[in-house]
């Protein structure tokens, strides 16, 4: 038998049975305008799983430099054009798998790297990020998924978002904007002293659980250990949002911007509302780091494309290659507005927050079936490199010196990053 | 028969006379180079090798400029070793691989190979390069403990607590194109912690409800008519007010038109109208003395004409409708918007569980047999479909149907019965409306109506009996509790060796649950509640979330029967042991080889097995690919939703047929009989199967159906939906069932665009791959036995022409000829299907790797050659019966191993 229960409660009950204090106050935010002279600096990373259309995505390689012409597929995003950066050249070198456009994408490893497995992985450029970026936030990152692991076919490959831990294991995405929302903005009616037992309660139960993991530690093969560490990982994880929710007891609840979104919204409309929510986050403070592995069967299907996302992939002219534009230039224009939001919403300093955010947009998979040259669109000046231009690097550059790059321009003290050999000098402004 | 050999196997012997052969105890002597040259650091003893004669390539295309002297981009391929034995050799030839693909090597202004050569080359290296990775990372059997995937928890808390909880919420498992029973591809993400425990928490809270207080049966009897035939009398009421006043009003309009004022600018608009005489009133206001449209209820004149317009479209209908002979005691189902469908409401108040729906119907005597079949559905705005009836009784003598159905919430309570894909999600198709307007078109009234339903029961819930003693386990154990709420301690013993499989938590582990079941008690819960969290915490724990088997690091050892016993029951129910297993595991009985035998049988023959049966197969076979896309209703009308469903359960009807009559695994390749209901069996053309259980049929003998390749589901999948995919198609079959599966698409390969747009057949377009080098080592093997499915349209009805638009009428007929690589030719389907039905030992031997890494739940390895060929042949030797290959494996060593 099924109990009585709605996804919709589902989803309230997990978001808050661990519970944290949502958002930051108003009152908080003086306190913190006081505090922090430099904005802080966010990112956001949003993976685009199949790669885009090269014939009429990418720029001019023979317009290197700012004075180039955004091609049909960037078109929508030409009122930004001075805020962002189209790089050409990049790819990871170990990427080989012709479906993956995500599981190697911020992480840049090797998949064979550790023998006597047919997978390895390695952490992931956000998860690097928001362990500097993250301190002083209620939620170190979020990890959004709009494209379901269970689907096959979506260009993404593996894992359950972009983000890959320390250990290289893959990490839960939220995949609903209600989801979202809840983590972001749910009401929180419980008194303060409840509250705190309540945490106390959560050390209490995570020391339970771990006497039963320790015992069962004793006596297992390394390899077992390992499995068991993911465990471990993910109630040190719990330890940390717990101590994160004492820092944050007492911080009453904002309101959230709009209003609850609706559980049906699928396709554009979703990818809309999440960009949306993730500026509400920036503007709130409760984040500076969000990753979205993005939806695209159902994308495209909002978009009236009746090609499955493989087959528009794999496009030739006619119907495929036109829905695969169609494709492009609905995520440049969905792109624009998230620029647009960010641009608009201004900071305590009357700067805005695309002044402090740094945006990444692409895949690591190029067209078809192609892996070198991987999209890449950097946007805002949070990381203070180049903006305006059509950078044209050397072919095979490696994606992680893009990503060192940025880690140093916001101001995270990484040495490298996967295989990275160097910040991209090109960049630097 | 002619013998053909494909390149991979060659290959593979190749690889497993360096290798595996040699060292299994010396059992072969080999003194070809192969063995002296075998490395020493290599996994297991197995390796990849470049065959030496490739050597020439390179000297012919690379060292000019990756020599000695030359070492363009500090690349020196004249002494690269052959031998691909560690990580980073295999990333230095996984660069050549790939530098080749892309074309860009060798460079434009080169000698380049010709496209044979080139094709062979990238064929051997993209073959050495699948061997390098499977060898590099073999792990010499040893299996990475693993959590419970999502199906497995949740038929562990239904076994536990006699509850089922819907999990989608969790993670999804695996990836990287393993199975979801693989430990190392199962994560444990940072938030599953929390979400464990939160629905551990709902699980314990609905069994301790319904332990407590057992639901009792409810009954509901439903006359559709009651509320239907006066619905449909209304209806008709208001649609001929509608009509009436519209007369009203053009009759007015009519007469004002014949004032003298009027005549001549009646006479100009009458001419503009000619075409559409009802548009003629559109201009009332230019005419003297004319009504408005509103004083007879219209809003407008463009309002009057499509209400109007409406009324012909639907008056006529339902009062055909309430002629209908049976109107009074039962209700007709129809199949426009008058009335689709019947709703069905369960009670509020009625708890959520297991329900049947009784329903006595009758197909009537006009319906024709496509439309005699019914969808139960949930919900009616965004109803999905449940399970789709064949009606078989007749006006004279009306069946009962007996659908079983689940409520799931509180909210969850609407049901319908439509007629077949009227109603619901029909793949974005209005059926309903096609249908209407073909009855309209014929007659001005509508379609006839094909189904009527007297009455319909609802009744439940029923929970299964294994629910049952689940749950008056729990009661037991509740009420043992009750009587003594201070000893905690002795329920979360209890508990947690059940939820622990028979294990013995630790002692401190359960000091401190019982802790804070003092603290809530302090807080001042009451008993059943407080032991909630602790229990919750039992629930989200490792020792029941994993399936652990200490061991130490440096051999392999037996397992204890009880480890034996969980790993068993996981196999082959996806569930925790059984209180018999667990019986026999104590004992010490279970690892004595016939009553391990007899264990397996009777598992197999317990409902449960159906879980490995759909897990399984869905996973060997890649079934899921069938829900990736939308089938295109217009160039595949009969492939609706309920077909897709029905073509989908053959796959598993079939393999459960052979698994339950010890039938031959070859069936799959060739049969001379299907597993089909009646809807299939219509799909399929095959006449004189009725009713909805899945049974064996006897083929004619000119069908192409029977075995996997005469399936609509695998052949729909070798497809988008709309067309057929002869690549997807040709690779399926090298992969399911040659086990000699392509290599996986390569990276950076340019694309082919220069035909595109021109009218081409399949073939034409596909031909394409063969003109370059990079294509052509792959699709040569792939496509001709694509083409050889070609007679199967996308959704897998048989057909002899291609009508997809861009093809030239001259060339629609359809050519199933052709030859594997290197092999024999086929003129058809039949003859393709003989030739792969010939080979039993390759699919058998695909099956059993399947099956290893399933059971075992780990990926399949280099060091598991003896185990897969020990399988075959002991199955082999038993005309390769289904169950035989399970016995095989459970009685294997490494099933007993760790």
């Amino acid at each position: 038998m099924t109990p009585q229960l709605s996804r919709r409660h589902f989803l309230r009950a997990t978001g808050s049975l661990i519970a944290l204090p949502a958002l930051k106050s108003l009152g908080f935010r003086a306190f913190a305008a006081e505090r922090i002279v430099a904005r802080p600096k966010r990112m956001i990373f949003l993976g685009l799983g199949f790669g885009v259309t090269q014939e009429t995505w990418f720029p001019d390689l023979n317009q290197p430099g700012t004075e180039y012409t955004l091609p049909d597929g960037l078109a929508p995003l030409a009122r930004h054009k001075n805020s962002l950066s189209v790089v050409q050249g990049l790819s990871n070198q170990y990427s080989k798998d012709a479906h993956w456009g995500s599981t190697f994408w911020l992480t840049g490893a090797n998949r064979f790297a550790e023998a006597g497995q047919s997978f390895h992985n390695t952490i992931s450029v956000d998860q690097v990020a928001a362990q500097t970026l993250g301190k002083e936030t209620r939620h170190s990152s979020i990890q959004l998924n709009g494209a379901d692991p269970n689907i096959d076919g979506q260009g993404h490959g593996p894992g359950l978002s972009l983000a890959w831990n320390a250990a290289g294991k893959p990490m839960g995405g939220l995949n609903s904007p209600v989801l979202l929302f809840h983590r972001l903005f749910s009401e929180e009616n419980m008194s303060l002293e409840k509250r705190q037992a309540m945490l106390a309660q959560n050390r209490s139960v995570l020391d339970a659980v771990l006497t039963d993991a320790k015992k069962m530690q004793r006596n297992l093969t390394k390899t077992d250990n390992d499995k068991l560490n993911e465990y471990f990982q993910s109630i040190r994880e719990l330890e940390t949002r717990i101590a994160k929710g004492e820092q944050w007891l007492g911080v009453p609840n904002p309101k959230a911007p709009f209003p609850e979104p609706s559980e049906s919204l699928r396709g554009r409309e979703e990818v809309k509302l999440m960009y949306d929510l993730m500026a509400a986050a920036f503007q709130a403070d409760s984040t500076r780091v969000f990753t979205y592995r993005q939806p695209i069967e159902t994308l495209i299907k909002s978009l009236g494309i009746k090609v499955a996302a493989h087959d528009m992939s794999h496009y030739a002219p006619g119907e495929r290659m036109e829905a695969s534009q169609l494709r492009d230039r609905s995520q440049s224009e969905l792109l624009a507005g998230l620029l647009d939001k960010l641009q608009a919403a201004k900071e305590p300093d009357g700067t805005s927050l695309l002044d402090h955010t740094c945006v990444v947009y692409g895949s690591n998979l190029r067209s078809v079936h192609t892996l070198d040259n991987c999209p890449t669109v950097v946007a805002g000046r949070g990381a203070g490199v180049k903006l305006g231009h059509n950078l044209v690097l050397p072919r095979n550059t490696p994606l992680c010196n893009l990503w060192l790059t940025l880690l140093r321009g916001v101001g995270v003290e990484a040495e490298r990053h996967g295989d990275s050999s160097g910040v991209i000098k090109e960049m630097i402004a | 028969m002619p013998s053909f050999d494909f390149k991979f196997p060659r290959l593979f012997t190749r690889l497993l006379n360096a290798g595996v052969l040699g060292l299994i105890a010396g059992l072969f002597s080999h003194t070809d180079a192969a063995v002296t040259e075998a490395p020493q650091a290599s996994n297991n003893g197995v390796h990849a090798e470049m065959p030496e004669k490739y050597r020439a390539f390179f000297q012919s295309h690379c060292t000019e400029c990756h020599g000695e002297e030359k070492q363009k981009g500090k690349v020196r391929l004249d002494n690269i070793s052959f031998t691909v034995d560690t990580v980073k050799k295999a990333d230095e030839w996984a660069k050549i691989l790939n530098s080749l693909n892309s074309g860009d090597m060798p460079p434009e202004e080169a000698k380049q190979p010709a496209a044979n050569v080139k094709a062979d080359f990238l064929d051997a290296l993209s073959q050495t390069m699948v061997m390098a990775r499977k060898a590099l990372s073999d792990q010499d059997g040893n299996i990475t403990m693993r959590r419970l995937n999502r199906r497995e928890y949740r038929n562990t808390l239904r076994e536990l607590l006699g509850v089922e909880l819907d999990v989608n919420g969790l993670p999804s498992d695996g990836g990287a194109d393993r199975f979801d029973t693989v430990g190392a591809a199962l994560f444990m993400s940072p938030d599953q912690f929390e979400l464990y425990r939160d629905l551990g928490r709902k699980a314990l809270t609905l069994s301790f409800q319904l332990a407590k207080e057992t639901p009792k049966v409810q009954k509901q009897h439903i006359e559709p008519e009651l509320e239907l035939t006066a619905k449909m009398e209304k209806d008709l009421a208001y649609w001929n007010d509608i009509r009436k006043r519209y007369r009203k009003w053009t009759l007015q309009v009519d007469a004002a038109a014949k004032f003298p004022e009027n005549v001549k600018i009646a006479a100009e608009l009458k001419e503009k109208t000619k075409a559409n005489p009802a548009k003629f009133y559109f201009a009332w206001d230019k005419l003297q003395g004319a009504p408005a449209p509103k004083e007879f209820g219209f809003s407008d004149a463009i309002d009057a004409d499509m209400m109007n317009g409406r009324w012909e479209t639907h008056a006529p209908y339902i009062a055909d409708y309430l002629t209908q002979p049976q109107v009074k005691t039962g209700a007709y189902l129809a199949s426009a918007n008058i009335q689709r469908w019947i709703n069905v409401r369960v009670p509020a108040q009625w708890p959520v569980g297991a329900y049947k729906a009784r329903i006595r119907l009758a197909a009537t005597k006009e319906g024709p047999t496509n439309r005699r079949f019914i969808d139960f559905l949930s919900g009616v705005n965004s109803a999905q479909l449940l399970s789709t009836h064949q009606v078989t009784g007749t006006m004279e003598e009306p069946q009962i149907l007996e659908i079983p159905f689940k409520v799931e919430s509180a909210t969850g309570r609407s049901f319908a019965i439509a007629e077949k894909s009227m109603l619901g999600n029909a793949d974005g198709f209005s059926f309903h409306d096609v249908l209407f307007a073909s009855g309209y078109q014929a007659n001005n009234i509508g379609p006839e109506f094909a189904v009527w339903v007297d009455w319909i029961e609802l009744e439940g819930p029923f929970p299964s009996s294994q629910m049952t003693k689940s749950l008056s386990d729990v009661r037991s154990m509740l009420e043992q509790f009750e009587k003594d709420p201070n000893n905690a301690l002795g329920f979360l013993n209890e508990f947690s060796q059940r939820a622990f499989r028979g294990n013995t938590p630790d002692a401190d582990f359960l000091d401190k649950l019982a802790r804070l079941y003092e603290v809530r008690r302090k807080g001042g819960e009451k008993p059943t509640d407080a032991i909630l969290e602790p229990l919750s915490l039992i629930l989200a724990s490792p020792s029941f979330l994993y399936l652990a088997e200490p061991a130490g690091d440096e051999k392999k050892r037996s397992l204890s029967d009880l480890e034996l016993a969980t790993r068993l029951s996981f196999f082959l129910w996806s569930a925790p042991p059984d209180p018999e297993l667990l019986r026999l595991a104590k004992a010490g009985a279970l690892n004595k080889p016939e009553i391990l035998a007899q264990q397996v049988e009777r598992l197999l023959a317990d409902e449960r097995a159906i879980e490995f049966t759909r897990a399984f197969v869905s996973q060997w076979l890649g079934i899921t690919r069938l829900d990736f896309f939308q089938f295109s209703l217009k160039t595949h009308p009969t492939f609706d939703l309920p077909t897709k469903a029905a073509a989908k359960e053959e796959v598993f009807q079939t393999f459960a047929h052979l698994l339950h009559h010890r039938e031959s695994l070859t069936r799959l390749l060739k049969a001379d009989f299907a597993v089909l209901n009646g809807l299939l069996a219509g799909y399929y053309g095959i006449a004189g199967v009725q009713g909805d259980a899945f049974r064996p049929v006897k083929l004619p003998a000119e069908s192409p159906r029977g075995g996997l390749l005469g399936m609509a589901a695998i052949l729909a999948m070798g497809g988008n939906g709309d067309q057929t995919s002869p690549v997807e198609r040709g690779a399926w079959v090298l992969r399911k069932l040659l086990n000699d599966p392509p290599p996986p698409a390569p990276a950076n390969v340019p694309q082919l665009n220069r035909l595109a747009g021109k009218p081409l057949t399949t073939r034409e377009r596909i031909a394409l791959h063969q003109e370059d080098a990079q294509c052509m080592q792959c699709h040569r093997k792939i496509d001709p036995i694509g083409f050889g499915l070609e007679n199967f349209d996308a959704a897998g009805k048989w057909r002899t022409v291609d009508l997809r638009p861009d093809v030239p009428p001259q060339k629609r007929e359809i050519d199933a000829s052709g030859a594997f690589y290197k092999g024999p030719a086929f003129k058809d389907v039949f003859e393709l299907r003989d030739l792969i039905a010939a080979k039993p030992e390759r699919f058998a031997r695909g099956f059993v790797e399947a099956l290893i890494e399933y059971g075992l739940g780990r990926a399949f390895g280099f060091s598991d050659e003896d185990l897969a060929n020990e399988i075959v042949a002991k199955a082999g030797a038993k005309d390769f019966q289904l169950p035989e290959f399970i016995h095989a494996l459970v009685a294997s060593k490494a099933f007993h191993s760790k």
